[in-house]
């Protein structure tokens, strides 16, 4: 890694320690927040937070619109489970055999798929998607099926849940910076950017496509194992593409293609649907609402309009003049 | 010894033939002009020869290794770095990440890339914007910009598509002074261009390309008086 003053790097280190300043906020909620039901609203908001983080990995930094984001979440809480269930494994065998089966699922599939691009590339995902849950949904001799399973917990209380949570959310955070930060940051971006120009300067283009898509799947697979052990109960309903969908929009609203981008909006979208419940489907539609007016006329979600507020204004006269220059 | 050498390449669009047995090579070291008119076949084969595009039939051999069919990418660690017509950069990176990818990909270091970044752009006039996202700068700045990535490694042969197109001609002179100097160091070139007194000034031999052939494959001077060559650009009662 080297020092560097661009924009895109300062940028990068603002979001990060912004990111980072928002999961400090969390780690002190507690203190504020003592109802138990809203920890676990924050507590799910940040499993939800590390699968939005992993798939901006792959569509905001690499370009690659995945919608299979839920279902790596899914896979790696019933391989936690199952192992739980059928051999006694504890959480300790059972979190890194999510992360590694989820990851490999997510290579065999990022070899097949990374050749694809655009409407081709989010078909195949979200067939795989859809696949998956359904082979979930109806192995009911080894899965229960749609009855669920039950996974053992690890801790009693509910804060060292919370804090594992944080804990494993700032590494996936930190790892990320350093990862974009790393010469395979650069070729993740330029992939994003041109892959015809990324080839022609000698970025293996399906290889490093692939590694975002594997580790994605990794990150997820993860979060998905962790939900498990907190909720101590996991269903098919983990993959459903309605859950991708609230990722995604998690991801256009807080800002696609930025480190803060992800945890700001999983927070933000989360929280507020918890107070949208009585509304039933209908919070859905507000999602889904704000990503096309997101999408629409804010590329870079509110960390974007926040940029263009406070940071942007300051420095916009001097790269209006050197770039007419 | 040929540094690069195109053998009887051909490749057809339906049924437009744009490139017809296309043969000639480039000792190393040299610097060859590739004219032709418009839709001759001149950004075609700069395509087959980077790995954009698989040729039908015929051959090309880099330092007498068979190298068609190979991906762009592979290509491009082989040391054929190629500039496009239409500019490609990478719009929300930095001019100088832009320069890095370049670099890191060639498998340098990314603490060695950065250092021959600054230098490159510094040698090239663009250390003002240095810092700002390729997608701000203007045509001309990431027509250079585009130039640069081609020398962040020293290229076995650098192909330039059209690297003078629509460029103000102060941003021109930077990069034809940048291909002189390189040249004198023994750096291998294939120049494409329609700017005649800098294909004049700058390569001792040209070629020339018409449907997809080649028409004329002699020094620069000798393919300008041409009469086939003056009857493929301004047609036969010119000649």
């Amino acid at each position: 890694m080297v020092a560097n003053k661009s924009s895109t790097s300062v940028r990068q280190r603002v979001e990060f320690f912004v990111s980072l300043g928002i999961l400090a906020l969390i780690a002190v909620l507690p203190t504020m927040v003592t109802n138990a039901y809203w920890q676990g609203v924050v507590i799910v908001s940040m499993y939800f937070a590390m699968l939005a983080a992993a798939w901006n990995l792959l569509a905001g930094y690499t370009g690659q619109f995945s919608l299979a984001p839920a279902t790596f979440g899914m896979i790696g809480a019933y391989v936690t489970g199952l192992l739980s269930y059928y051999y006694g494994a504890t959480a300790i065998v059972g979190i890194p055999a999510a992360v590694i089966v989820a990851g490999v699922i997510g290579l065999s599939l990022g070899r097949i798929v990374m050749r694809l691009r655009g409407p081709y590339l989010a078909l195949t995902t979200l067939s795989f998607a859809e696949i998956m849950r359904l082979v979930i949904s109806n192995s009911i001799d080894i899965t229960r099926g749609d009855l669920g399973l039950n996974v053992p917990g690890i801790f009693q209380g509910r804060l060292a849940y919370y804090y594992m949570m944080l804990a494993v959310l700032v590494a996936i955070q930190i790892g990320l910076y350093f990862l974009l930060r790393s010469r395979g940051g650069l070729y993740l971006r330029a992939i994003r950017d041109d892959e015809i120009a990324a080839a022609s300067r000698g970025v293996k283009i399906v290889w490093w496509k692939t590694y975002a898509f594997t580790l994605s799947a990794a990150i997820s697979g993860l979060a998905g194992a962790l939900y498990g052990h907190f909720a101590q109960f996991i269903s098919p309903e983990l993959g459903l593409l309605s859950q991708s969908g609230i990722i995604i929009s998690m991801v256009v609203i807080g800002g696609l293609g930025t480190l803060v981008g992800p945890i700001g909006g999983a927070f933000l979208v989360y929280v507020t649907s918890e107070f949208l419940r009585d509304f039933g489907g209908y919070q859905l539609v507000v999602f889904a609402f704000l990503v096309i007016i997101f999408g629409r006329f804010f590329r870079e979600g509110l960390w974007g309009l926040l940029r263009a507020a406070f940071g942007e204004r300051r420095s916009l006269p001097p790269v209006v003049q050197a770039a007419s220059e | 010894m040929p540094c690069l050498v195109i053998d009887c390449v051909s490749k057809s669009f339906g049924g437009l033939k744009a490139l017809d047995d296309a043969s000639f090579s480039i000792a190393a070291g040299e610097l060859v002009g590739l004219i032709g008119p418009n839709g001759s076949g001149k950004t075609t084969l700069i395509n087959v020869l980077s790995g954009h595009l698989a040729c039908d039939s015929g051959r090309v051999f880099l330092d007498d290794k068979p190298i068609s069919g190979l991906r762009p990418e592979a290509l491009a660690r082989l040391g054929v770095l190629r500039m496009f017509q239409l500019t490609r950069a990478f719009p929300r990176m930095s001019a100088i990440d832009n320069l890095m990818v370049a670099g890191c990909a060639l498998g340098i270091s990314q603490h060695e890339a950065n250092k021959r970044a600054r230098k490159l752009i510094e040698d090239l006039g663009l250390t003002r914007i240095m810092n700002l996202d390729a997608g701000n700068l203007s045509g001309g700045q990431l027509k250079l910009l585009e130039f640069g990535s081609c020398f962040m490694v020293p290229p076995r042969i650098a192909l330039l598509d059209e690297p003078f197109a629509a460029v103000h001609p102060s941003l021109k002179e930077t990069m034809a002074g940048f291909i002189r100097r390189r040249h004198a160091e023994g750096q291998t070139f294939l120049l494409v261009s329609h700017d005649m007194p800098v294909i004049i000034e700058l390569c001792p031999r040209t070629v020339c390309m018409n449907a997809g052939k080649v028409i004329a494959d002699e020094t620069t001077r000798e393919v300008l008086n041409d009469p086939v060559v003056i009857e493929a650009y301004l047609g036969e009662a010119a000649a």
